[in-house]
């Protein structure tokens, strides 16, 4: 236990001077693309992974996120810093994810999937229609506060996180064995007593506000954003299932390694075969799917703990023998 | 493998994959190197390839002249997706690890409006060449210059027609609900509601619609002179279809440019397109120098009619490379000035930048009108340009042969 | 009668043809998913990319053999069925019998294959637009009636009508199938309880297998419908998976004229909606509609299908 605090602080300490040593603006766009994704990948595994809700509709969170920040800035009431809005798109993210959440939790499955799914892509035609609002289709663009991408390394730096201690603390605590349950089984939990809507709702509501967090930090450094963009559903929903089911859902590290992937397979994709990349996560996904249900970090835990069952088995035969 | 080895291999992993694509692409010795983005898969792929080819072509007779000032030109295009964040993030690499001291390009007003911005950060400049959205030149950004008419301007040979010919006292105006499609038909909508025309109805559609008729049957209730779209290809050509379906008969129909303009038009809405009018920017019959060689000698390459946006893009090459040979050398503050001084014609018309009320560094141009006639592209308007005669009104649906 | 008011009528009369015609192609592509989600509570979110497939057999048979659309419904179906079989026997299976942590694998691998699906086509055919530019693409039939004294034209665009009438073929013929032989009462049989069924000596692998391919054949003969209207792209597919989905859920899973009334359902919705709220949020029509089916109309619109 105390070895991985003590790797996971390494790492945080060396992740968090790398700006100082590295100023190459281009190595710096892809660790703040991979931490986003990192924060992505939390959020949904949180409400999918440990409470078995999936939505295919995590992009209304972002894209809620996204626009709160961008109205923020556009209407003047707050500058164009790299942290403008953070906080108010989580809680406006929490908000309509409460909505949602109410309409929807009911629905149980595939239901609740779909349901989510529809209702984002209304905030999305909403986000088109309501021009006065969102500048519609044409989006909302301001030049980047800071220059230097360090700054906003940091503040992604910090949020993601935050969202893993938090996430963490989460899974260790009551909440967080009410949530496993209802997922292995709600009605189960609901005959020993445990309300499983309003637990659904507490997962729903953390998740959807460190999504919403990631579209507003999205809005401040990339400083354009429009309906397509954020509320897509191939582009942000899908691929945060993506990051999380490659990684390993309903672990930890899972998202972890998803996001580094994803971000490095893309730009490996890019760069040397200027597309195909898609193709290669739809293979990705299908073969993680057969083979490597658990993702990447859930199929060694379980190696690993097949190999201690193994180990304990030899030992005890030896000991029998 | 332990959860350590795993991290320590994608630590690796990662330091490759970060590394590996920021070495610099290898240049040719004694080549100029210009990065250009374009969305070269996506939606707006088949732009993006035109572009490409015009680019190419551009390049390639440049360089067998022997280059500028005896250095070849050399382009370095990235596929952008037609996403805007895919754009920055190439012009960043351009101007951080390539160091190319000039960026051109890009299609949709998104991506260029979101590399202006990267430019103007990192005073580079950048030609846009395509991208119409008004705000991009009206930012007072001094790096940012263009080529192509701002959307709200697109209109004025149709502005001017509505004027001398048509004087419509209706319109009505279906619009695809993208950044294009709201900026063309709101510079429609503006000046209609200035100059006395009534706006029947201005509606933005989702594009990839199935079934139009019944918004077109609503905007045939209403009975408008002038039925005005925004449409990209295959929305334009199936608005068309229906129209004709439904007998929808204005005094005319007018595009704002895009799908109206497409030789796929022709051949995908067939007799619907027929006097089908658009606000273009270039047709193969104006009069500038090279239009129809630069038409021909596409079309002879590539075995397709290049529109407005390949004549853009070629002629976006050659003001770079007027650029670069008025240049004292080839750094960003010199090819900024020299490109601000670009005073010349290409095959897509005359290129200098001024600036003017909230415009500044744009080029301005006039713009024309097309008609289907006879199942080809004519240019009708003004009649300065004309190479054949207008018609208005269009005749009937069921009236046509 | 004024002609505003002769105006009115007419607009409302189009706009119900549209409504019904489009709703028609809408319930083939439904039908397919719902019939997939009936028995194997699978979504499919592959859907619309293997309507895409179907368009470009269409397509190609078109282009390179002149072969009709029409004509080549009795090539495409065939082929799709078998693709169908394919996915499902290879991919889908294999993972449905799997353990998992993810209740929901399976329809993250629809996502997969349909990313690839669309992705291959863009690597083959190119981004480029295509169209089958049939004959009879704009063939219209005009109706005119004549009320209180002024004419009102409404307009049947031919192929519409035509793809209409077999999407109706096709899901009446759905019906009797399930209902009538022995092969389809063994779908049902999967679809109200698989294990039950698997005990009553039904060899339910294989019924999920031809489930797949019917569900696969019928979207493709939408899809073979709707290439001499429309036009094809490989990215053409997200959109209707989405309307079949919601069709499957406006009809309730399995429930075949469930399906078809749903498919109307959607489709006058999107064509009311667009004419008399907004153009803009017509999209938006048919999601509102079915996430209020879901929550007060479990079992969808006609009370029969299954509730989850």
């Amino acid at each position: 236990m105390n070895r991985k605090a003590i790797f996971a602080a390494t790492g945080l300490a060396l992740l968090a001077v790398f700006p100082l040593a590295v100023q190459n603006p281009y190595v710096l766009h892809l660790l703040i693309m991979t931490l986003l994704w990192v924060l992505l990948g939390q959020a949904w595994n949180l409400l999918g992974g440990f409470t078995g809700q999936i939505s295919y509709g995590h992009a209304a969170f972002f894209g809620v996120g996204a626009y709160t920040t961008g109205i923020l800035v556009k209407s003047g009431l707050s500058p164009a810093a790299a942290w403008s809005g953070l906080l108010l798109g989580g809680l406006m993210a929490a908000l309509i994810a409460s909505v949602i959440g109410w309409i929807c939790f009911r629905l149980r499955g595939p239901y609740f999937s779909l349901s989510v799914l529809a209702l984002a892509e209304v905030l999305r035609l909403v986000a088109v229609n309501w021009k006065q609002l969102t500048n519609g289709a044409e989006g909302i663009l301001y030049i980047p506060a800071f220059r230097s991408k360090a700054h906003y390394y940091w503040i992604i730096l910090a949020i993601a996180a935050l969202a893993f201690v938090v996430i963490r603390a989460v899974m260790r605590s009551k909440l967080g064995f009410y949530f496993l349950s209802i997922r292995e089984d709600q009605d189960a939990a609901e005959s020993l007593g445990i309300d499983a809507t309003k637990y659904k709702l507490y997962s729903l509501l953390i998740s959807a506000f460190f999504t919403g967090a990631a579209g507003s930090f999205y809005m401040n450094y990339l400083g354009f954003i429009d309906p397509g963009i954020v509320f897509s559903i191939a582009d942000i929903s899908i691929m945060m299932i993506l990051v999380t089911i490659l990684g390993g859902a309903a672990t930890l590290a899972g998202p972890i390694v998803g996001a580094v992937i994803y971000i490095l397979v893309s730009e490996f994709f890019r760069v040397w075969f200027k597309s195909g990349h898609l193709i290669f996560f739809g293979i990705l996904i299908i073969v993680i799917i057969i083979f490597f249900p658990a993702g990447i970090v859930g199929t060694i835990k379980e190696r690993r703990a097949g190999r201690k069952l193994r180990r304990a088995g030899a030992a005890r035969e030896s000991a029998a023998a | 493998m332990t959860t350590r080895k795993l991290f320590a291999l994608l630590a690796l992993a990662a330091a490759i994959g970060l590394f590996v694509p920021a070495l610099p692409a290898p240049a040719e010795a004694k080549a100029f190197t210009v990065g250009i983005p374009l969305p070269l898969t996506g939606a707006e792929a088949k732009f993006g390839e035109m572009e490409k080819q015009a680019y190419d072509m551009a390049v390639d007779e440049i360089n067998a002249k022997g280059g500028v000032n005896g250095v070849k030109l050399a382009l370095d295009i990235q596929d952008s997706g037609g996403k805007p964040e895919t754009a920055t993030a190439i012009v960043e690499k351009f101007i951080t690890i390539n160091k190319y001291p000039i960026v051109v390009g890009e299609y949709t007003s998104q991506c260029s409006y979101a590399v202006a911005g990267v430019c103007e950060k990192y005073n580079v400049p950048y030609l846009v060449v395509t991208g119409a959205a008004d705000k991009i030149t009206q930012q007072g950004w001094k790096n940012v210059f263009r080529l192509n008419p701002p959307a709200s301007l697109y209109n004025l040979g149709v502005f001017s027609f509505f004027e001398q010919v048509a004087r419509p006292k209706t319109i009505a105006i279906l619009y695809e609900n993208t950044d294009f499609g709201n900026s063309t038909s709101k510079a429609m909508k503006d000046y209609c509601d200035s100059h006395g025309v009534y706006v029947v109805l201005s509606e933005g559609y989702q594009a990839g619609a199935v079934d139009f008729k019944p918004i077109l049957q609503k905007v045939k209730s209403l009975r408008p002179d002038i039925v005005y779209m925004v449409s990209y290809l295959m929305d334009a050509s199936l608005l068309m279809r229906q129209s004709k379906e439904l007998d929808i008969n204005p005094q005319a129909f007018i595009g704002g440019g895009a799908g109206h303009t497409l030789p796929e038009f022709l051949q995908n809405a067939a007799e619907a397109s027929e006097y089908c009018m658009s606000a273009t920017l270039w047709t193969p019959q104006v009069k500038y120098p090279g239009a129809k060689e630069f038409f021909d000698n596409f079309k002879k390459k590539f075995n397709k009619e290049a529109d407005y946006h390949g004549a853009e893009a070629y002629a976006a090459a050659y003001v770079l490379a007027d650029t670069l040979k008025r240049s004292k050398a080839a750094t960003s503050d010199d090819l900024r000035a020299s490109l601000a001084g670009t005073d010349m014609m290409t095959a897509f018309g005359p290129v200098k930048f001024v600036s003017w009320g909230q415009f500044t560094n744009q080029n301005k141009m006039d713009t024309l009108v097309l008609q289907v006639v006879g199942k080809k592209y004519e240019t009708v308007w003004p009649s300065t340009a004309a190479s054949a005669k207008f018609v208005y009104p269009v005749p009937r649906w069921r009236e046509r042969k | 009668m004024s002609p505003q008011l002769a105006g009115q009528i007419e607009l409302l009369g189009q706009v119900l043809i549209s409504g019904i015609l489009l709703g028609g192609l809408y319930a083939l592509i439904g039908l397919g998913m719902s019939l997939i989600m009936g028995v194997m509570k699978i979504i499919n979110l592959a859907h619309g990319e293997l309507m895409m497939v179907a368009m470009y057999m269409t397509y190609w048979a078109f282009t390179l053999w002149h072969v009709d659309p029409y004509v080549s419904l009795l090539i495409v179906c065939p082929l799709m069925f078998l693709l169908g079989v394919a996915i499902q026997k290879f991919l889908i299976t294999p993972v449905m019998e799997a353990e998992s942590i993810l209740p929901q694998n399976q329809v993250l691998l629809t996502v997969g294959i349909g990313l690839v699906l669309a992705n291959l086509a863009l690597l083959l055919f190119t981004a480029n637009y295509r169209s089958v530019p049939v004959s009879y693409a704009s063939k219209t039939i005009y109706w005119d009636l004549k009320l209180g004294g002024q004419t009102i034209s409404l307009s049947i665009s031919y192929p519409f009508l035509t793809a209409f009438g077999i999407a109706v073929l096709l899901g009446a013929a759905l019906f009797l199938f399930l209902g009538m032989t022995d092969l389809g009462r063994m779908i049902r049989a999967t679809a109200q309880d698989k294990r039950a069924a698997a005990l009553m000596g039904i060899n339910t692998r294989k019924i999920t297998y031809i489930t797949f391919g019917i569900g696969a054949a019928l979207v493709g003969a939408a899809g073979a419908l709707l290439d001499p209207v429309y036009y094809l792209y490989p990215q053409i597919g997200g959109p209707f998976t989405n309307k079949a989905f919601v069709i499957t859920i406006l009809g309730g899973l399995g429930n075949i004229p469930g399906a078809v009334l749903g498919g109307l359902v959607l489709g006058l919705a999107e064509s009311l909606g667009s004419v008399y709220v907004s153009l803009g949020y017509k999209d938006a029509f048919g999601f509102i509609i079915f996430v209020l089916v879901l929550i007060f109309l479990p079992r969808g619109l006609l009370g029969k299908g299954r509730a989850q």
